[in-house]
């Protein structure tokens, strides 16, 4: 008889074989990861294992912290807490449970320093600064489990490697702890627990088989006037609305933070009727607003809900019923995860309906409904060795009282991402945060980490306070608050953006038309505007790319389409597009690489299809545009999607010639690639981010005074810096690599070139632009490469310039 | 290097890529913005930038005064970045630098920086003003701010344009402000950033693109 029966009786529920298994191995010290779709019992059977073992043994009173539990977000942390708290509640133990996040209350945070509860949720920032503190090891000394939830958010993320070097602390302060994680189906599940438990071994623990998934589509009643290019259009909405009636309560999935203000908008114009029963949800919004709509949500209180991933994860919203995804799926684990969000209770079937935005994104549906049936689930690579966290992650250490050199370098290379850390990595990483690196040798100003009686330390009060604001910005632009001038706060949007605006412009965010009025403090001052419409923040970085196993089936798709196949409403109904496309141009075969030419008054233009998802035609395009511009001096500005790219000059492009002279060649690519990237500008804007990581450029603290922003430089300076006096600086190398890797998913980008240099090249001038020409045509987010000299493109420029 | 020469204010300036400008009436050369030992600040606050940057911008501006044949040096502000940037070595540097040009006269228009930094070390020789300062036709300042006094070279505002045009081409370029009434230089200093302007129509702008400066009219 098992001890925690009473609470399923209760339920009227009944233990699953998976839960059990998982209690099991963790009473005999096991660790190990349990994957399954989303709402079928994974906490459950993570948590009771220790809640057993405490009422089967020791029932020791008022137990020490025993459970850490970790979150991505610290939005789920309310959610987890209550899920974690019910069986406690229903079983009658007496353990204490608490949460600690940025947001957690000044009262609660001195308790929980003076005694830890006996669990404790909390997300990889918050715990980091636990371990900053001195007395971590005795704090974290009796834990016996800790659950990473969600580890396949964390996953392919510097995130996730944060997670792993704090997971490698803490089996170092106690050795006897189990690890476990709960992830969604991934490509590479061995791989995800690999990372996860590090040197050690662990249990691969598979949840309920998944629920059937039901993925369909709005189809437009008529192609002709539907949108081939608009990112935004909201054409759709008659049918949203429909589908929205139809359901009880519905989530509303967009790609960007943008389309959710702007369906928002469009939803409440044409139902006024449903204020107050329509909300919005995304990353950038105040707490206290995302909150009031998660209960909504619980409660089923709404309607209608717009989100973006904000909403993808753990929280639990049983009332959910209906599912909406706005554009392009963009991959399939991130679809059926979306799917998941309906019928959240196991055995109820999921199911999500696709609205596209523009016709091609029905070719994807009707994709992506064949790489589910295939079993074609992404993976997620885990990052290797990132330098920037792993200098952010020796200053934490160090302010945690300090560490001998040996020892810690032993404990980062038993995590998954350090395990091939060269010695002279090692050595560069410390010398970089203890005395600058070489370059900074002649500096004796500089000293971050000190080494004081054999120990690594931070002895000075600033910079400590400097590293735990730090700590957290490892994602996301520099974003500042904003307020209405009455106080107030609503949420915070990208610095750039703000930096766009003049005092009395408009723009919509929250779902209200603000009026700029001043930017004081870190924070842009706003007021409400009367009236309606304005320009919408455009956040960075939320421009996802088509996973590869998406492409492929698209891919496939479309070679049917050529050849008269049209199966599917999906495929039906985009079946005027594709014949346009034929007409115009054509519909390339498997064994095709179409490239199309069209001259229009704003140049000369070159259509490339790879379609192969937008990060590798970034770099693709940089490639083609950097062996290109050797032919002859010409500048090319560049626009990619998911399906191809196009590269715009004034005079025409040297393709022929190019292609005669080996332009997907891959000889010399291990040349040709870094010399493309930096003429693409690709490292410098990844430098971005490590520059913040590493602690060379932050964003800076409400309230800050002078003295901290003499000492800010952008990235791209940084960048210059470096490349011109320390060319051996490993942060600039680990940009250049981010790059190829990360960003261009470098092997990705090689099998495509293999693809694209076996396939027939089939070059079409075109009278006009093609479906497909189309998108990219009217893309205005553009990056240059450029073989001429710069006075020469600013005379040209500046040629009927005069005005 | 390659010059533009500029009539302003009934005067002929010329105007060098290196981002100064010089007064050949005057044998006056005048730069903005040098923001000195800014790498030096950084490092204090554990950020980790390597050196060079004061010296190629001392460097750069020893050749302009010996190209040039310049008599006089006027900085319209920001001479020194920070305090915590006043390192042995940045202050070194700029000594050796000044012993390199024992003759010429040094001027500072105190500007926001100097303010919180405090002047050059007085060993170096450097005649230190509150704006503004009036040598007609011009009248010297940190801020860009008209005067009745005269035509007002300033800078403050590190100032760089956004070009467009056809093919989706773009760049942004640090540049020369020129108004009716107010000039303003570009930041001489290496590790400085740039802010883009919005000119008025009239304004004459001149980019600087690498080694040539190209003259925009607004």
């Amino acid at each position: 008889m098992n001890p925690v029966s009473p609470f399923f009786k209760a339920k009227k529920w009944k233990p699953f074989a998976f839960q059990q298994e998982v209690w099991q191995a963790y009473r005999k010290g096991e660790s190990g990861l349990i994957h399954a779709a989303t709402g079928t019992g994974k906490t459950l059977a993570a948590w009771l294992g220790p809640v057993i073992e405490w009422m089967d043994g020791d029932g020791e009173a008022n137990p020490p912290l025993r459970v850490l539990w970790i979150t991505p977000l610290r939005a789920l942390v309310a959610d987890t807490e209550k899920s974690l708290q019910a069986p406690l509640t229903a079983l009658d133990i007496p353990w204490t449970l608490s949460a600690r996040t940025g947001d957690t209350k000044p009262s609660l945070r001195a308790k929980q320093n003076r005694r830890l509860p006996t669990a404790l949720v909390t997300t990889p920032e918050s715990l980091a600064l636990f371990l900053a503190n001195e007395n971590a090891s005795d704090r974290f000394k009796d834990l016996r489990m800790i659950v990473v939830d969600e580890w396949h958010e964390l996953l392919g993320s510097k995130r996730g490697v944060m997670t792993e070097l704090l997971l490698a602390r803490l089996r170092r302060i106690s050795p006897e702890v189990c690890t476990w994680g709960l992830s969604a189906t991934l490509g590479n599940i061995d791989v995800a627990m690999e990372t996860l438990l590090g040197s050690r071994k662990g249990k691969l623990v598979r949840g309920l088989v998944p629920k059937s998934v039901v993925i369909d589509s709005l189809i437009p009643p008529t192609m002709e006037r539907f949108p081939w290019a608009g990112h935004l259009g909201v054409n759709m909405l008659p049918q949203v609305l429909d589908a929205i009636e139809e359901g009880r309560t519905t989530l509303v999935f967009t790609n960007t933070r943008s389309q959710t203000e702007i369906w928002y908008q469009a939803i409440l114009d044409a139902r006024p009727d449903w204020a107050g029963l329509v909300a919005l949800h995304h990353g950038s919004l105040d707490r206290k607003t995302r909150d009031w709509v998660e209960d909504g949500l619980r409660e089923g209180t709404l309607r209608c809900v717009v989100c973006t991933s904000s909403l993808d994860l753990g929280v639990d919203f049983t009332p959910v019923d209906r599912v909406i995804q706005i554009g392009s799926p963009k991959g399939i684990a991130r679809l059926l995860q979306r799917a998941g969000r309906s019928g959240h209770r196991p055995g109820v079937p999921s199911r999500v309906t696709c609205a596209p935005t523009h016709a091609f994104e029905l070719v994807e549906v009707a994709a992506a409904r064949d790489a589910y049936y295939l079993g074609a689930i992404e993976g997620r690579d885990p990052i290797v060795c990132p330098l920037d966290l792993l200098s952010q992650h020796l200053v934490t250490i160090a302010l945690s009282g300090g560490f001998v050199s040996d020892d810690l370098l032993a404990e980062v290379r038993s995590t998954y991402a350090y395990r091939s850390l060269t010695d002279q990595e090692w050595d560069w990483t410390l010398d970089f945060v203890s005395r600058g690196g070489e370059a900074l040798r002649a500096y004796p100003e500089y000293s971050r980490v000190v080494f004081h009686e054999g120990m690594y330390r931070v002895m000075n009060k600033q910079i400590a306070r400097r590293h735990i604001l730090s700590i957290g910005t490892i994602t996301g632009d520099s974003t500042i608050d904003v307020r209405y001038l009455t106080g107030g706060r609503l949420g915070s949007v990208e610095e750039t953006f703000i930096a766009r605006l003049r005092s009395g412009d408009r723009f919509v965010f929250a779902g209200k038309t603000l009026e700029f009025v001043r930017v004081r403090d870190m924070t842009a001052w706003v007021r409400r505007s009367r009236k309606t419409g304005g320009e919408i923040p455009r956040w960075d970085g939320s421009r996802m790319a088509l996973s590869g196993e998406l492409a492929r089936a698209v891919r496939a798709r479309l070679e049917a389409a050529r050849t008269g196949i049209f199966l599917d409403a999906e495929m039906e109904a985009v079946r005027p597009v594709l014949e346009t496309q034929a007409a115009i141009s054509a519909i390339p075969a498997l064994d095709e690489f179409l490239i199309e030419r069209v001259k229009t008054g704003e140049g000369h233009h070159l259509f490339l299809y790879p379609f192969e998802g937008r990060l590798v035609h970034e770099g693709i395009a940089a490639l083609v545009a950097y062996r290109m511009s050797r032919l002859r001096s010409i500048t090319f500005s560049m626009a990619f999607n998911d399906y191809g790219f196009e590269l715009l000059s004034a005079e025409p492009a040297p393709i022929e010639e190019a292609l005669a002279a080996g332009l997907l060649s891959p000889t010399n690519l291990a040349l040709d690639i870094p010399a493309s990237l930096n003429a693409a500008e690709m490292a410098r804007r990844q430098f971005r981010e490590i520059a913040r990581v590493a602690g060379l450029t932050f964003s800076g603290y409400p309230g800050q005074n002078k003295t901290v922003r003499q000492i800010q430089a952008s990235s791209s300076l940084l960048f210059d810096v470096f490349m011109q006096y320390d060319r051996g600086n490993l942060l600039v190398d680990q940009a250049h690599r981010e790059v190829l890797e990360r960003q261009l998913e470098k092997s990705r980008m090689g099998r495509t070139l293999e693809r694209l240099s076996s396939s027939i090249i089939k070059i079409l001038d075109i009278q006009r632009p093609s479906p497909l020409a189309f998108p990219l045509l009217i893309d205005r987010t553009r990056t240059r490469v450029s073989s001429e000299k710069l006075a020469d493109r600013v005379r040209r420029m500046t040629a009927g310039f005069d005005r | 290097m390659s010059t533009l020469p500029l009539n302003i204010a009934g005067e002929r300036l010329l105007l060098y890529p290196e981002r100064a400008v010089y007064w050949p009436a005057r044998h006056t050369l005048v730069i903005t913005d040098t923001h000195w030992g800014k790498a030096s600040a950084m490092r204090a606050a554990a950020i980790p930038i390597p050196g060079g940057t004061t010296r190629e911008s001392l460097d750069r501006l020893s050749q302009l005064i010996e190209s040039t044949g310049s008599r006089r040096l006027v900085m319209l502000g920001d001479s020194i970045h920070a305090r915590s940037g006043r390192s042995p070595q940045t202050l070194a540097e700029i000594a050796a630098w000044r012993s390199r040009h024992a003759a010429l006269d040094l001027v500072l228009i105190r500007g926001n920086h100097d303010q919180s930094a405090g002047d050059p070390p007085p060993e170096i020789g450097i005649r230190c003003f509150d704006a503004p300062l009036v040598d007609a036709p011009f009248v010297y300042r940190h801020w860009p701010k008209g005067s009745e006094e005269g035509y007002t070279l300033s800078g403050h505002l590190h100032p760089a344009i956004r070009l467009r045009g056809r093919a989706a081409e773009s760049a942004k370029l640090a540049c020369f402000w020129f108004g009716p009434s107010v000039g303003v230089l570009p930041a001489f200093g290496g590790l400085t950033g740039t802010a883009i302007i919005h000119p008025n129509p009239g304004d004459r702008i001149c980019a600087i693109a690498g080694d040539e400066i190209i003259p925009i009219r607004y």
